[in-house]
């Protein structure tokens, strides 16, 4: 990398780094523009270091897929726009470093989801092609959202996007494989959707049963912001 | 130990179990849930010397019959449904008797308290049920409620007098006008759209529940693009395609993909819970260090 090449590299990043306030007690910070594994490893970074350095009145942060929120206790009297000046700056400086190495998890499928075949027509792909092409690539769980522990994966292959169904289904089992949009993943809990379902897990990424055992959530979830994961094909 | 204190004979709209909810789980998926008026929902258990953040039932609009089963003290708040027992005050509730809220006239939610609290059981932290998330289950005809004898009180002579003072007791047809915070995306609203929505007078649609309120009465810009979802504070003011805003309420989604031009003041979203469809309303920018709306 020239000089040159460096400094522009250098700029854009601390104009990456930016923030809003959210209302009198949270702010939002923006730390990438497009989805992908920068987005991710910094989402990672920015993540591990509020684990370790939550400054003071912190009542929870959320990862977005470019976005941070970050929630502040209301009896803290906090200026949002002071903490957002000198948080941007302590996060840009971490984007600097390494993210820790992420948690590798596998998640068995069968690919028979009521939408695999209409879904594969509408793509003009060979049914086996698709599901080669969606149980490749290594995915990065970006965020928990929609219902408990039900993962949002990216970078699902372009050729699979594919619209949410124009009406929505009323119940769709935990444990179905989705494609929604950009992203494929996992429902959680029985609930309705309108994602498109190609296969199911017996994997419970959420049990409510363990609700009344379970007093830490990370011990509620199989997956968690942070994790890669890969889809392993199995029969049925 | 507990005793049955209380039958569910018809449950009406919806009914359920709420308290202040389980806020700091939004990374997981997990909406902070908790009661929608908190305001009202206070008073029952103040009356009753209950921590404010006791266990209530919550009831939505009407139709609801309980059974008392146990002579209590109870505190009923919050919308004004027609019960047969006063609201706003404590009083007493003899076994056999039944609480109905046939028909529902101001306000949305209503709020039982007991004296102990409602012995129920708790999900991370919280009585709240939320029944999407499969947290518990909304309450049903032929449900029995609980009241712990552990959190029994004695509850002082004079406490027969104990009412709520009229400055507290809200009229909910006519709210003030409600705080509104600058949302993430609000530079992204054309200029007539920041403005007109503080001039037009909204109402509450008929589909709106404890997920998220619908406004009607106006519209905005529809040509705001959706955003790259990103996580979503109770009281969000999102602006879909179409242009008709929907405010996320307290079992709503903690992630989104629509713009959100603003967030309500977390101190008077118990004044938009209890507006009821056609009650009209209007928002004012909340203050701001580099404040007036542009």
């Amino acid at each position: 990398m020239t000089g040159l090449d460096a400094r522009t590299a250098e700029l854009k990043l601390s104009r990456m780094m930016q923030w809003v306030p959210y209302g009198p007690h949270a702010l939002l910070l923006r730390f990438a523009e497009g989805v992908g594994e920068e987005a991710f490893q910094r989402s990672r970074a920015i993540q591990a270091e509020l684990d370790r350095h939550p400054p003071t009145g912190l009542v929870e942060y959320v990862p977005g897929f470019t976005t941070m929120l970050l929630r502040f206790s209301p009896e803290n009297t906090v200026n949002v726009e002071e903490l957002g000046r000198s948080l941007a700056g302590q996060f840009e400086r971490l984007a600097h470093g390494k993210a820790p190495e992420a948690q590798l998890k596998q998640i068995p499928v069968v690919y028979d989801g009521d939408d695999l075949e209409s879904l594969a027509e509408e793509k003009n792909l060979p049914v086996d092609e698709l599901i080669r092409l969606h149980s490749e690539p290594t995915y990065k769980v970006y965020l928990l959202g929609f219902s408990p522990g039900f993962p949002y994966l990216g970078e699902l292959h372009p050729r699979l996007h594919a619209p949410r169904r124009a009406s929505p289904r009323t119940r769709v089992p935990a444990g179905s494989v989705a494609i929604g949009g950009e992203h494929t993943g996992i429902y959680s809990v029985d609930s309705p959707g309108g994602w498109r379902i190609i296969g199911r897990t017996p994997v419970k990424l959420f049990d409510p049963d363990q609700l009344a055992v379970q007093q830490s959530p990370k011990d509620l979830f199989f997956l968690i912001p942070g994790d890669r994961v890969r889809f392993v094909p199995t029969k049925g | 130990m507990t005793h049955e204190t209380f039958r569910v004979v018809r449950r009406g709209v919806g009914m359920s179990i709420q308290d202040a909810g389980r806020p700091g789980l939004a990374r997981f998926g997990i909406p902070p849930s908790g009661v929608m008026d908190d305001h009202a929902a206070a008073w029952a258990n103040r009356l009753l010397d209950n921590p404010p953040v006791a266990p209530v039932v919550e009831i939505l609009m009407q139709g609801t019959h309980l059974e008392v089963l146990r002579t209590c003290w109870i505190a009923i708040t919050g919308a004004d449904a027609r019960c047969n027992f006063p609201r706003w005050r404590i009083v007493r509730a003899h076994a056999g008797e039944g609480l109905v809220f046939p028909l529902l006239q101001k306000g949305l939610w209503t709020y039982v308290a007991v004296e102990g609290g409602f012995s129920t059981p708790c999900w991370l932290g919280s009585a709240s049920v939320y029944p999407r998330g499969r947290i518990g289950r909304a309450l049903g005809d032929g449900d029995v409620l609980h009241v712990g004898t552990e959190h029994q009180l004695s509850l002082p002579p004079p406490v027969a007098g104990r009412l709520v003072s009229n400055d507290e007791i809200r009229d909910y047809q006519h709210p003030p006008a409600i705080r509104l915070w600058r949302g993430p995306q609000w530079d992204l609203f054309p200029r007539e759209d920041r403005s007109s929505f503080f001039q037009q007078t909204w109402s509450v649609s008929a589909q709106s529940d404890r997920v998220g309120y619908r406004l009607e009465g106006g519209h905005l810009s529809s040509e705001v693009k959706q955003i790259i979802s990103e996580p979503v504070l109770v009281g969000s003011v999102q602006v879909p395609p179409g242009g008709q805003p929907i405010v996320t309420m307290r079992d709503g989604p903690t992630v989104g993909g629509y713009p959100k031009i603003g967030l309500v003041d977390p101190a008077d979203l118990s004044w938009l819970a209890q507006c009821r469809p056609g009650v009209p309303f209007q928002f004012r920018l909340a203050d701001q260090p580099a404040s007036s709306p542009d």
